[in-house]
């Protein structure tokens, strides 16, 4: 009885699959398109797929949203795409994930999708994320790095120009801070929660001393953390709530005016330029300082678009990430709503930039960016250093013990033969 | 078959009872069917996956006997989430077990005194364990924001403190915030259960008490105590495993954050096993939290074992 319910459901499950197989676009093909929740008008990315199924007679395709918290997003593709047979054929994948998914062998390689001197078109940093032993895994859909921002109003009164030091802002914190007397504005805010905000945050501190989390000059390393305590502890310019701070509540804080330096991604510029923000027409946006003698070392974000191992269609899957990537595509998404685009001939764009200046200023900072320890490691790598990153952010932890302590768990994770997979990369 | 003459009738009477005895299994059967798969099996195949190293981003599937719980063994963040959910589960359920006493005593005394039973004094109680955890925790999230939360507000018009306190991101207040939205929210549940038993103790137990001079003090402590005993234990059990098993309330307060400092077992398991995908080493740790919610769960069902012989 069982046996025969479970027979039929398979006949109706394949009979809805089959007809796919020969024809290239022939009637019934339903692609599924799997990828977080966007900010902003979702009918434009609807739109962009409607007008593909128009150019593509025959093809479906559906939208599946999952939450967009990217640790929810990993758990479900992790669960998903673990034993082959996907249930979607096109998947939105965060630039640390390609690594994992194209190790574990998830995600099928691209490599004649984007052929190579096409790849020279898009930013270097989200091709190098995409690319596993030498092949490409996913196609840059949308690209983020960190930046700061400022209040421009406040610095000019005060003569101050936007630093590009980390004790230039130090010194500029404190003296506007020392003039404003006003106890509800804060000097710098970042990400200080034990998240993985916070491993971008001090990524960023560390590698614009020169170092690296890992393989670097140990003492530069620990100087950049320091740094990052110092900010509350020593300097005074952070308030203790950074500690539970992500990049909605420092937007917040910095949005209400109550900040004077931000360290967050350039979503917020719009959120921050609105009509009814506080802070409209006040603010800045400059790169992120560095220590001196060192440049500045914005950490690479953004989505790559991916395709399943053993898709059913991949074709058409194929012709989809073209599309969503495609110059005008990605024009589009630019215009309405707010993705920073990866080909890197759209920030000469006139229409684009005469929309949004800003991407100018982005441009340079979207070519130096560099992303996370590029390794099929890197979730188990950035779970460990969390907590000790967050240790050394509350005063719980030394920069050395919670560097040594952070090694220590890695080693510990994947065995003393494999350390050096991990280092590789770093 | 030696003795077929004689034994004829009791074998007659041994094959009823066999019969019964296997009409019962019969009958029961589903039942154990059920706690077999939904319990026993799921158990079994974490015990088994922990006796393993499977990284399946890896392709690593081995069996590797004890190594899992060697690494255990020798894992500082183990450790350290060992303690962290010790210190929350004693904190939290003798905080819990108090309150909850006191409530059920104020409640069965509202009782007494009206002659009917208060609904609205029910009600209130029950309010906080019937939200959510998921959205009580995001509700104390707020109300612990240094900025604009109503705690620090509260606290500063009543000048205990002169600049705000970060509750969450301290990492010595971060465990105490958990355990008080803890207690806010499961204080109720023991206070019910202990109403409960209160109701089941005879009233002329009382009376006869008074009669015999006992003030209220020894009538607590020589009539409601004792005979309140297997509930006490009952609260303690249940709201033990819950604790040890906290998951939810923490995760949305803080993350296991900052510096790992509220991070409990579940925590660091569900790292393990979800995040960071390593199946073996995660259900070893799922395993560790099994026994020791077992060991507990035992401990106290012999203390109350141990009780109810000493009473009789």
């Amino acid at each position: 009885m069982i046996a025969r319910v479970v027979l039929i459901v398979c006949a109706m499950l394949g009979l809805s699959c089959t007809p796919a197989g020969d024809r290239p676009h022939s009637p019934n093909t339903v692609l599924v398109f799997k990828h977080g929740k966007l900010s902003g008008n979702g009918a434009v990315l609807s739109d962009l797929l409607r007008e593909f199924e128009k150019r593509y007679p025959g093809v479906v395709v559906r939208e599946e949203l999952l939450p967009s918290s990217s640790d929810r997003q990993h758990q479900y593709y992790a669960m998903n795409l673990d034993g082959g047979q996907a249930p979607f054929d096109l998947l939105g994948v965060d630039t640390i994930w390609a690594q994992e998914f194209a190790k574990a062998g998830w995600i099928a390689p691209l490599d004649t999708l984007l052929p190579p001197a096409e790849r020279e078109q898009f930013f270097p940093g989200p091709i190098q994320a995409a690319t596993f032993e030498g092949q490409l895994y996913a196609v840059p859909w949308y690209i983020d790095a960190g930046v700061l921002y400022y209040r421009r109003d406040l610095l000019e009164r005060y003569g101050v120009a936007p630093p590009k030091t980390w004790p230039d802002l130090v010194h500029a914190a404190q003296r506007i801070l020392d003039g404003e007397r006003d106890a509800g504005l804060a000097g710098f805010v970042w990400q200080g929660r034990q998240y993985e905000g916070l491993i971008c945050v001090a990524l960023e501190v560390i590698r614009s001393n020169g170092s690296d989390l890992w393989d670097g000059d140990r003492d530069r390393a620990e100087a950049g953390l320091q740094f990052l305590r110092e900010t509350v502890a020593g300097h005074r310019i952070t308030p203790v709530s950074v500690g539970m701070a992500d990049e909605e509540s420092t937007r917040q804080v910095f949005g209400a005016g109550r900040a004077l330096f931000m360290r967050n991604w350039p979503y917020a510029w719009s959120l921050l330029q609105r009509e009814g923000s506080l802070v409209r027409g006040k603010v800045g946006m400059a790169p992120l300082p560095s220590f001196p003698g060192f440049a500045s070392a914005p950490v690479l974000g953004g989505w790559l678009l991916a395709m399943p191992q053993g898709s059913a269609h991949p074709q058409e899957a194929g012709e989809l990430i073209r599309f969503l990537t495609s110059p005008d595509a990605q024009r589009l998404v630019a215009l309405e709503m707010g993705y920073n685009p990866t080909r890197r001939a759209l920030y000469a764009d006139e229409t684009l930039v005469g929309a949004r200046p800003l991407l100018k200023e982005l441009y340079p900072i979207f070519l130096g960016a560099r992303p996370r320890p590029v390794t099929p490691y890197y979730l188990m790598l950035s779970q460990a250093v969390q907590p000790e990153v967050s240790a050394v952010v509350v005063g719980r932890k030394t920069p050395h013990e919670a560097l040594e302590a952070a090694r220590r768990q890695v080693r510990r994770i994947i065995g003393n033969r494999e350390l050096s997979i991990v280092t590789e990369g770093l | 078959m030696t003795e077929q003459p004689s034994t004829g009738t009791r074998q007659a009477t041994r094959a009823v009872r066999l019969s019964e005895r296997a009409w019962g299994y019969l009958l029961a059967s589903p039942a154990f069917l059920l706690v077999g798969l939904v319990a026993v099996a799921p158990i079994a195949a974490a015990l088994w996956l922990s006796l393993h190293r499977r990284l399946p981003v890896f392709g690593v599937e081995e069996f590797v006997g004890a190594w899992n719980y060697l690494q255990l063994w020798s894992d500082d963040r183990f450790w350290a989430a060992c303690r962290t959910t010790l210190y929350f589960t004693v904190l939290s359920v003798a905080t819990e077990l108090l309150l909850g006493f006191g409530l059920a005593l104020l409640l069965d005394g509202l009782t007494n005194g009206a002659g009917k039973s208060p609904r609205w004094a029910q009600v209130m109680i029950v309010v906080p364990w019937a939200i959510p955890t998921v959205v009580s925790a995001q509700i104390w999230a707020w109300l612990y924001q240094p900025d604009y939360g109503l705690l620090n507000y509260l606290l500063h018009r009543v000048n205990l403190i002169t600049a705000p306190i970060d509750w969450l991101a301290d990492p010595d207040w971060a465990i105490h915030a958990a355990v008080v939205m803890d207690v806010w929210k499961t204080a109720p549940f023991a206070a019910l259960l202990l109403l409960a038993g209160l109701k089941t103790i005879p009233r002329d137990l009382y009376a006869a008490a008074r009669v015999d001079g006992a003030g209220a003090w020894q009538q607590f402590r020589h009539i409601t105590l004792p005979l309140l005993m297997p509930v006490v234990v009952i609260v303690l059990v249940f709201r033990t495993m819950d604790a040890v098993r906290v998951f939810d309330a923490v995760y949305v307060l803080t993350g296991g954050g900052p510096g790992n400092s509220t991070e409990t077992l579940s925590i660091y398991a569900y790292k393990t096993l979800f995040q960071t995908l390593q199946f073996g080493y995660g259900s070893a740790l799922a395993t560790a939290m099994f026994l020791i919610v077992a060991a507990l769960s035992s401990l106290y069902l012999l203390l109350l074992r141990r009780h109810l012989q000493e009473a009789t």
